[in-house]
């Protein structure tokens, strides 16, 4: 069982990286130690009711790093904190730590990586697969779908770790114009290993494709959240044709166990 | 202000620390929280509704946020109540807090049936049940909304077990006192008041509704003023105690609902929020009374609705 906390914690920063998405700092010394890739947050936000779940985009010593983009009235007030103090709730979720790897019974985080990832992200789906990716030890590719060149985020960041970057919009603003499962499929082999997090339209395209390809993968899902931590059953998703909770007993799960 | 009032209540013969619940649904099978806030601490635990047989609940989405509150449509998932015997009972048992199970059918035997099931467990375990009589899940219309359906259910199931049963009410239905004093006619130890509200959100970017089953029901803040109303009603009506239920954010709006007539309540959507909601809750009602200098919470109950019967 994981250790997740809830309690406030002191927001360093809170700035506009551009256009709509904004990056929250908050300095957590003791919770940054229990954080892992795929898990997120319930963030306290005034003015709503329910608390707003992001994930963990990065972590840095003692500080927790979130990246969001502005979508209604949570993250629209959550922008406009400039300082001061955020209820938090986490991490939760599982993380990628959790799953067991097969076939290859290596953990994700061991220094020798011996498969070759796949990054599949669609739109703000990229936050968590970056502190993934650097988590990982070893370099990929990242195909990476948004609606619009103005939507990209994340993409220095991956360069620099030596990812190689295929860019999809749906405006045709930058890269392929189109959907980012439409160039995914002639690319992949089977030793590669799917990680894809995104809307579920591109959730259910990947999922196809790696059943058709019997490729390994894992999918963190999406679901709207009252508790985050398994006691509404709100965000309950069939996988193996159980009911699972995304934000309890996910989020993230093997791909070709979702019934999307 | 060093005195330390007394948050104890006997509550249908069962002794809890302080006056405040879980409501049903919205804390799980009752220990998912145990690693957040001390369970030992709550009034008691009332569990997530149980069923003769396991359901799988409604389509996605099940929630949707709406101003001060949300709609949700869990189609009362749960794990039926032989699983339910089997593993959650047991470690509910081992909290150390009053339980009270929450069950519904979709007929009079199913009820019975749920509850000959309990009733072969350790009488020790299960403090009460919650007959949940509003849920609009399970049939096009809430049991409630069928007086004698609801009566039929009541003697049934109060015939199998010798633990108290309380009732809980839907609150769409024209006359609440006359339902809870026919609930009361019947044998029910106690009623809840209310269940969510019914209520419908749509999107007005695409047209569509917000929840899967169009229709949802509504709790948080946005209900408080309309269940301390149904518990202010019915208090002048009926003899048996009632836990106000709806929209408890903080001690304040607890003591509201004791104030109206309430002998306890059970708090939901706040616990969603914070499971941290429900210790802050019982703390405040302390420091309430405290300041207030009143020594026992048991002399709230019902003091607004006397004075003006008087
Ligand atoms: C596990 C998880 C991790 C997430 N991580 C991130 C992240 O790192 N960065 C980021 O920008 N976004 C992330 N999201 C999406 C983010 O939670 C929503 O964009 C946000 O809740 C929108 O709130 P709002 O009030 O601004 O928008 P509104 O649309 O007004 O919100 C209304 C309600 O719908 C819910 N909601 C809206 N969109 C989503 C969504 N996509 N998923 C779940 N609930 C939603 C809100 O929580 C709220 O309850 C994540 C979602 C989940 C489930
Ligand atoms: C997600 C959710 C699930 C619920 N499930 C149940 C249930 O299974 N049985 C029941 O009797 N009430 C259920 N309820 C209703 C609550 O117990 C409570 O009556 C209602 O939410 C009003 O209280 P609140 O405003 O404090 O949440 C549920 C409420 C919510 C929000
Ligand atoms: S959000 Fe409540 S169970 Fe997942």
């Amino acid at each position: 069982m994981n250790k997740k906390f809830d309690k406030n914690y002191k927001i360093i920063s809170n700035v506009k990286v551009h256009g709509n998405y904004f990056e929250l700092k908050i300095k957590a010394p003791i919770t940054v130690k229990h954080c892992h890739p795929g898990q997120f947050f319930m963030l306290s936000i005034p003015n709503v009711f329910l608390r707003r779940p992001i994930s963990i985009h990065n972590i840095k010593k003692n500080t927790i790093i979130f990246l969001y983009k502005v979508i209604g009235d949570g993250t629209r007030n959550l922008s406009k904190i400039k300082s001061g103090k955020i209820q938090l709730l986490g991490p939760l979720g599982n993380s990628y730590y959790d799953l067991n790897f097969v076939p290859s019974s290596q953990k994700i985080n061991n220094k020798s990586c011996n498969f070759s990832p796949i990054i599949i992200a669609g739109g703000t789906g990229i936050v968590s697969l970056y502190f993934l990716a650097i988590n990982l030890n070893t370099r990929g590719t990242i195909y990476y779908g948004v609606y619009s060149e103005k939507d990209l985020l994340c993409l220095e960041k991956f360069k620099k770790i030596g990812w190689k970057i295929i860019i999809s919009t749906e405006d045709g603003s930058q890269g392929y114009k189109g959907y980012i499962t439409d160039i995914l499929h002639k690319d992949l082999r089977n030793d590669n290993t799917l990680f894809v997090c995104g809307p579920a339209s591109m959730l259910k395209k990947v999922s196809q494709i790696a059943k058709e390809k019997n490729i390994n993968g894992f999918a963190s899902l999406e679901e709207k959240m009252a508790c985050g931590i398994g006691n509404c059953q709100g965000c309950v998703v069939k996988v193996k044709g159980q009911n699972k909770r995304v934000c309890r007993d996910g989020t993230i799960f093997r791909i070709e166990d979702i019934d999307l | 202000m060093n005195m330390i009032p007394n948050l104890g209540i006997n509550f249908l013969g069962i002794e809890l620390k302080n006056p405040v619940l879980t409501a049903s649904g919205t804390f799980g099978y009752g220990y998912e929280a145990e690693d957040l806030i001390p369970l030992k601490k709550l009034g008691g635990i009332i569990t997530k509704t149980i069923t003769l047989h396991p359901r799988f609940g409604n389509p996605q989405p099940r929630i949707v946020e709406v101003e001060s509150g949300l709609l949700n449509t869990i189609g009362l998932q749960n794990i039926g109540v032989m699983s339910f015997i089997d593993e959650p009972l047991d470690r509910l048992s081992k909290i150390g807090v009053p339980i009270i199970v929450s069950i519904a059918g979709n007929t009079e035997k199913e009820y019975r049936e749920i509850a000959k099931i309990l009733n072969m467990q350790n009488n020790s375990i299960i403090s009460a049940v919650e007959l949940n009589l509003s849920c609009p899940n399970l049939r096009k219309k809430p049991i409630c909304h069928n007086l004698s359906l609801m009566q039929n259910i009541i003697k049934g199931v109060k015939k199998i077990l010798k633990i108290p049963i309380i009732a809980k009410l839907s609150p769409l239905v024209a006359d609440i006192p006359r339902l809870a004093l026919a609930a009361q006619n019947v044998g029910a130890n106690a009623v809840t008041l209310t269940n969510t509200y019914p209520a419908v959100a749509i999107n007005v970017k695409n047209f569509t509704p917000k929840l899967s089953t169009i229709n949802g029901g509504m709790s948080g803040s946005c209900i408080k003023p309309m269940s301390i109303y149904h518990v202010y009603n019915a208090y002048q009506r009926i003899k048996i105690p009632i836990v106000g239920c709806g929209g408890i954010m903080t001690g304040e709006d607890a003591i509201e609902f004791m104030l109206a007539g309430a002998s306890v309540v059970s708090v939901g959507s706040a616990s969603l929020v914070s499971p941290k909601n429900l210790i802050k809750i019982i703390n405040e009602i302390e420091f309430i009374l405290k300041c207030k200098s009143i020594k026992s919470i048991k002399e709230v109950i019902g003091i607004v609705n006397s004075k003006i019967l008087k």
